[in-house]
């Protein structure tokens, strides 16, 4: 199995800790779980979740773009991690079980 | 990268989203590092990313589609595959010629024995598509396996051109 890639909630979990631009969101999630998004990959996530109102450009530093997460992009953040918490909590209760 | 590669690539992108996120996109892909290997691999995902982007708009698209809309036929793995096989076909190919340029050998290498698994396995998955969904969606079928024909075409003629 290959790394965990599921770049939208990267991406928020990139912006939990404060706003990024996209090069330092790729180093920070290479950090966070070993996955080095490509730049195609990582600006699908981007359009989709400012599409969807998760995350939100901050003035621009020169060329670079940074971006923070909303409101509601924390809440989703919050809601997905829990329920991959609960799912991992589970597997791993199975898997003890065995 | 150079700025004329990162410019280019920024290109394949549809307009309405090049004006939102195509600065800010050239500069990142001006951060990343050199590398043969690295500027194949960023390439193929900015590729593949662009079609997604023209197949399926986050800028200037309709967010709303009908079930049988090009978009909704061209999410079916049957419709996409065969697209992206050739792609990778291609890719394989141009990348054979700018490591080892024209060479013709009496002996198949393994990119060309790729090359014909590539293209032989989605003729299967071209037939099934066009059995399942040119009776359902006619015109947004024949749209997909026009783009699929391209796709193949554009694999096939750097092989036939070139002699190799």
């Amino acid at each position: 199995m290959g790394h965990f890639s599921d770049p939208p909630l990267l991406v928020l979990a990139s912006l939990a800790s404060g706003p990024k631009h996209g090069h330092a969101m790729i180093e920070d999630i290479a950090g966070i779980c070993g996955t080095r998004l490509g730049p195609g990959t990582l600006y699908g996530a981007i359009g989709r979740l400012e599409q969807q109102g998760w995350i939100e450009p901050l003035p621009p530093e020169e060329r670079r773009q940074p971006y923070q997460i909303t409101g509601e992009g924390l809440r989703v953040l919050r809601a997905k991690l829990t329920t991959l918490q609960q799912f991992t909590k589970a597997g791993l209760g199975r898997l003890e079980a065995l | 990268m150079n700025r004329a590669a990162a410019h280019l690539l920024t290109r394949l992108y549809p307009r309405a989203w090049r004006e939102r996120y195509g600065a800010e996109f050239e500069a990142l892909l001006e951060d990343r590092p050199g590398g043969f290997l690295t500027a194949v691999r960023t390439g193929v995902n900015v590729l593949w990313s662009a079609l997604h982007e023209h197949i399926f708009p986050t800028r200037g698209g309709k967010m709303n589609q009908p079930a049988h809309s090009f978009g909704a036929v061209m999410k079916q793995p049957s419709a996409f595959l065969p697209v992206a096989m050739s792609l990778t076909a291609l890719a394989m190919v141009l990348g054979d010629i700018a490591l080892n340029g024209v060479v013709h050998q009496a002996d198949e290498g393994t990119v060309a024995h790729l090359w014909q698994l590539l293209m032989g396995l989605q003729l299967p998955v071209l037939v099934f598509f066009a059995i399942k969904w040119l009776p359902r969606a006619p015109r947004q079928s024949l749209y997909v396996l026009a783009l699929q024909a391209g796709a193949a075409l554009a694999s096939m003629a750097p092989v036939f051109f070139l002699n190799l």
